[in-house]
């Protein structure tokens, strides 16, 4: 039996527990199957048929789903009127970019272009056997509903998807895929079915992200962004201050700046969705959503919210701190407010409702991990600011009690989950970059399986909400560009953390497939006893490009794995920051590299202590000598670069010249400093932290 | 004895609902580099803000500036648009009387009905003015180029004089005496710094922070940049430029806007930080005085608007004068029969500098809130424009019909 600490967000899916993966050396779900099972037999493959395939979401889809289903003899239909301007050959340049001038014209070219007059079907649609059909047609419940209704009198038992926005499934008589934007790339889609369906698992098994919500006017993104936009509107109509500033402050507060979003999607387009979700939310729940006049005048007009280019801002506007708590009030009070109608009606499982945040509004932390990180009474307390400053507000629905099962699993680890079989644990970490959050509930995790008797465990991505690890999330370094201690503190109880995957299990194997690995998180991983991956993933220790030296133990930890003659590999890939296929990478940063399948069932192997043939690459506890000092680098003419490339190499040899006891804070003083040098101040860092924070 | 009737009965100016830029003097700020006309609009806005009125109560925008700035043709619609709503209005211009004739004209415009909150908006940039080039075939050269600031006040066309020399001859008209203008000057000085100082101006002169074209610190106009202490010994050692005009008796120009708001007697009362202040507006006039005797014209106007009220000086509580010229002032005590150590008491236009727009709508706000500082009562409000114009205002500032 496998035990968890809570869901697994794949099993929202349908999808089994992560655990299994690795126990049957395989995936839950083929593509290969499921195209057959959606589309039909090789021999007698349908279509995909976007309907409204020029409008933003639908040129966008027709990407995504074409760049993938191709390899598959899929054909794609655009689906429009004539006259429509042609949103999908604007995509080819971007194409190109992504997939190179030969894969994207044979994408296109498997993209048959047809129009209609909203009442009639193509001829030419039934040569093309539709077996899906993906409707991305205007917000206005009657021609959709007419649309659905003319699809199945042509081709009965046709699978139908809306990508509304608004509409629940029960009033469209269809299910429901909410893409999120930007179309081409945001893999996320909140899926409304009864059961995960086979189309929701290809989805999966095709490299993207369903998420399944419930069935309810707007769906969880869009509580939360057309949310957070009618908070700024609100602000805006309570000050005075120009969207322009309040977008800025809502980004150094919670992360998204909406104003700007919607005038990159379109503002003609957005206004409109963003005003009808609001519209429809404030039929159903009052007050607290209904649209403000400049958002219902612009939804007509298209208008922009930033000024055009000849207007730039010219008068600034700052927040005092009394004035900033109110603009936490404006802002995060109705957020709160909304996500507790969210949380009561349960919308979603709490790791997915907290990950559509991060991953399609830009919430620097989702909305669950902010409030789990105020506490249940400052949450509560926020809003009741927010109905001082906004009364009418109150009068909608607020259940404060939702808050009372903070300590629950499910909300203290929305990030990192554990199950184990009794024998075998697994950890997943669901977040693409490593910060506090994922730290504290790693620790947690270790802690729980510790508990559970669990010896033996697989540190792992999700396999779902996490498609790759990108290293360290900086803005958790932004009060170490000031604060000497604040770096040091960070670096050296984040190493702490890795060093339990090394020291408190008998075995650690850490697993990587996706794309990459890459920074804090690469040197999370090394810290386990073996280091498996795909052949195809990238690794990479890119932090002296930033430029930071890396705090947790990349500078010494893999010099102690691995003999001498591969140190200057090592030096290289830190001192350089390029990325490396993992395949090249074997017996001095990976253990094994293999195919999916072979990889998976090398991790199982070696949890389960079974025959593996690998051997143990142990870590020297002692201080190493001969680190060389020569390493022929290509010249930079990035200043901070060659800094930074200096004070690693200082670390590297400082940090491998003492006991492995003593190294870690070796290292983290390191790391510490250089972040609050010139060269971090003026890097990537540095520049972020003023763009976003120094406004 | 008092017996003036309203001039706009149903017209009230919301007490606190005003602001102003300092008045940087010509080239010395950031000022000196921006579309005044977007600045003033978003200034506006922010002003509008922090005095608690949101912006969508606006319902049509006066504004006032007399040197054109990039756009002017787009007019109060594309300074409401810079201040980020989207209202009718129009654009108002009469030199330096500019900043008082656009807060009568919001005045008629709620009497007569057709808006109830009127945005009044003045500004202007002196600094690098732009130069106008008008083909003129009767002239000597063809065309002329003016370069608007500079050529204009050197040269009046109905009578060929600068404004310099009209300060002159008023002077020698009234004989006045230099060592009383200085006199003057040194008080007018210590009366500003007095003021700013004690940090009364706070609550009108709000301080603005610019941005340049990237959206980063361009400047901060926190101070009527340019202004110095002077001593009665440095005014005295200066050389006269004509008859008791010295560099130091006489205005500069500088670069700012300033802003109210004229609206009905309910939504004063709703929009203003203290409803229970009511402020009215009695009357108003103007003339014309001889060819170049520009400085005595603001004189013979109040004489004439207290002719028509039937008030008298005693009955004024505050006394404002636009003055570019310290013999302004020495010329109206002398005509009045008025000392003129009870006027222009926290500052006036002859120190902080001459930005001409809003020159008078920063005047005004300042009596205003002077008038509400003493405990409410008459406030006159006047001065001289181009072409040998006076022109004069009185206000009534009251708690509900009776005095402060």
């Amino acid at each position: 039996m496998i035990v968890s600490m809570r869901q697994s967000t794949l099993q929202t899916l349908g999808l089994g527990t992560v655990l299994e993966i690795f126990k049957k050396h395989q995936l839950p779900a083929n593509s290969s199957n499921l195209v057959d099972q959606v589309f039909g037999a090789n021999d007698n493959r349908g279509s995909l048929v976007i309907s409204g395939a020029n409008g933003i979401v639908g040129a966008g889809k027709a990407m995504q789903l074409g760049s993938r289903l191709e390899a598959f003899g899929v054909p794609i239909v655009g689906l429009d009127f004539p006259g429509t301007p042609d949103g999908i050959g604007n995509q080819f340049p971007g194409l190109v970019e992504a997939f190179g001038a030969e894969n994207a014209q044979k994408i296109m070219a498997n993209i048959i272009r047809l129009n209609y007059n909203g009442k009639n079907l193509p001829k030419e649609l039934k040569e093309l056997k539709p077996r899906f059909l993906l409707e991305a047609i205007p917000e206005i419940l009657e021609i959709k509903k007419a649309h659905y209704k003319l699809f199945r009198e042509s081709f009965p038992g046709v699978e139908i998807r809306s990508v509304t926005s608004g509409f629940p499934s029960s009033e469209l008589g269809v299910g429901i895929a909410h893409p999120a934007f930007p179309h081409e790339i945001n893999k996320v889609w909140e899926v409304v079915e009864p059961e995960p369906s086979n189309i929701t698992k290809l989805l999966w098994s095709l490299g993207l992200i369903p998420v399944p919500v419930s069935d309810h006017w707007s769906f969880v993104l869009d509580v939360l962004f057309c949310g957070i936009t009618l908070a700024g509107l609100r602000y805006h109509q309570a000050t005075n201050m120009p969207y322009w500033k309040i977008d800025k402050y809502i980004r150094k507060f919670i992360g998204p700046n909406p104003f700007r979003a919607h005038d990159v999607i379109g503002a003609k387009g957005a206004n409109f969705l963003t005003w009808s979700c609001l519209h429809h939310l404030g039929n159903n729940y009052g007050e607290l959503f209904i649209p403000t006049l400049d958002l219902t005048e612009r939804k007509e007009t298209g208008q922009d919210w930033y000024p055009p280019d000849h207007f730039r801002p010219m008068v600034n506007w700052r927040l005092d701190d009394d004035e900033s708590d109110d603009f936490l009030s404006w802002t995060l009070g109705p957020l709160f407010q909304m996500t507790s109608i969210l949380l009561h009606e349960q919308r979603g499982n709490l790791s997915n409702i907290n990950a559509i945040g991060e991953l399609c509004a830009q919430f620097r932390s989702g909305i669950i991990a902010t409030i789990r990180d105020i506490g249940a009474d400052s949450t509560i307390k926020r809003v009741a600011s927010y109905h001082k400053l906004h009364p009418v507000a109150a009068s909608t629905a607020w259940y404060p009690e939702v808050f009372e099962k903070m300590n629950d699993p499910e909300w203290q680890q929305l990030y990192v989950n554990a199950e184990h079989d009794g024998k075998v644990g697994v950890i997943t970490i669901s977040r693409e970059s490593y910060n506090h959050d994922v730290d504290s509930e790693l620790n947690r995790a270790i802690d729980w399986l510790k508990k559970e008797g669990i010896h033996n465990v697989i540190v792992t991505g999700d396999f779902h909400l996490a498609t790759q690890m990108v290293g360290a999330d900086t803005s958790d370094f932004f009060p170490a560009l000031e604060n000497v201690d604040e770096g040091d503190r960070v670096a050296s109880t984040w190493s702490l953390t890795a060093r339990r995957l090394h020291n408190e299990f008998k075995v650690s194997v850490g697993y990587i497939n996706g794309k990459r690995c890459m920074g804090g998180f690469l040197e999370l991983l090394i810290h386990c006893h073996y280091l498996v991956t795909t052949d195809e993933v990238k690794l990479g220790m890119p932090e002296v490009t930033l430029p930071v030296v890396p705090g947790m133990e990349g500078c010494h930890w893999p010099f102690r794995k691995t003999i001498p003659e591969n140190w200057p590999k090592l030096l290289k890939l830190l001192l350089v920051g390029n990325q490396v296929k993992a395949i090249d990478t074997t017996g001095w940063l990976c253990d094994y590299t293999g195919t999916q399948e072979e990889a998976l069932e090398k991790v199982w192997k070696l949890a389960n202590e079974e025959d593996h043939g690998l051997k143990l690459r142990k870590v020297v506890d002692t201080a190493l000598e001969g680190i060389p000092t020569d390493v022929q680098l290509p010249a930079s003419d990035n200043e901070g670069m060659e800094t930074a490339r200096k004070v690693i190499m200082e670390t590297i040899k400082d940090s491998c010249s003492v006991s492995l006891s003593e190294a870690l804070s070796k290292q983290s003083k390191h790391s510490a400093n250089f972040m609050i040098s010139k060269h971090c101040k003026t890097g990537t860092i540095g520049t972020v932290f003023n763009q976003v924070m120094n406004i | 004895m008092t017996k003036e009737k309203i001039m706009f009965p149903k017209a009230r100016i919301p007490y606190g609902t005003w602001g102003s830029s300092y008045f940087p003097a010509w080239q010395t700020s950031a000022l000196a580099e921006i579309n005044i006309g977007q600045f003033a609009g978003e200034a506006m806005n922010k002003i509008m803000g922090m005095k608690k009125v949101p912006k969508t109560e606006l319902e049509y925008l006066v504004i006032g500036s007399t040197i054109p700035w990039h756009w002017k043709f787009w007019n109060a619609p594309m300074v409401a648009s810079c201040m980020g709503h989207r209202i009718p209005g129009f654009h108002l211009e009469q030199a330096c009387a500019t900043g008082l004739q656009a807060i009568i004209h919001a005045a008629s415009e709620v009497e007569g009905g057709s808006s109830d909150v009127v945005g009044v908006l003045t500004f202007d940039r002196t600094s690098d003015s732009p130069v106008g080039v008008f083909p003129e075939r009767r002239a000597y050269r063809r065309t002329e180029a003016i370069a608007d600031v500079w050529d204009n006040f050197g040269f009046d066309p109905a009578t060929g004089n600068s404004m310099l020399i009209t300060a002159g001859l008023a002077a020698r008209k009234y004989k006045i005496d230099r060592e009383e203008v200085d006199d003057l000057t040194f008080h007018r000085y210590k009366q500003y710094f007095d003021t700013i100082d004690s940090g009364w101006l706070d609550n009108i002169l709000i301080p603005l922070e610019v941005l340049n074209i990237q959206g980063r610190f361009l400047g901060l106009i926190n101070e009527d940049t340019g202004v110095r202490r002077l001593s009665r010994a440095s005014l005295r050692a200066q050389r006269e430029l004509d008859t008791c005009i010295t560099p130091g008796s006489q205005t500069h120009a500088a670069d700012g806007m300033a802003t109210l708001l004229v609206t009905g007697i309910e939504k004063a009362k709703e929009l203003s930080t203290r409803p229970e202040i009511d402020i009215q507006f009695v009357g108003k006039t103007e003339l014309r005085v001889g060819p170049s005797y520009m400085p005595e014209a603001p004189a013979l106007a109040v004489k004439k608007l207290l002719d028509r009220t039937g008030l008298s000086m005693d009955d004024m509580l505050v006394v404002k004068n636009h003055n570019p010229f310290a013999v302004n002032d020495v010329i109206f005590a002398k005509v009045m029969n008025y000392d003129w150590h009870k006027m222009n008491n926290t500052g006036s236009s002859l120190v902080y500098g001459h930005p001409q727009g809003p020159t008078l709508t920063r005047t005004v706000i300042e009596a205003l809130e002077e008038a509400v500082t003493l405990g409410g009562g008459y406030v006159l409000v006047f001065g001289c424009a181009a072409g040998d114009v006076g022109i004069a205002s009185i206000f009534k500032v009251t708690e509900g019909g009776k005095k402060l």
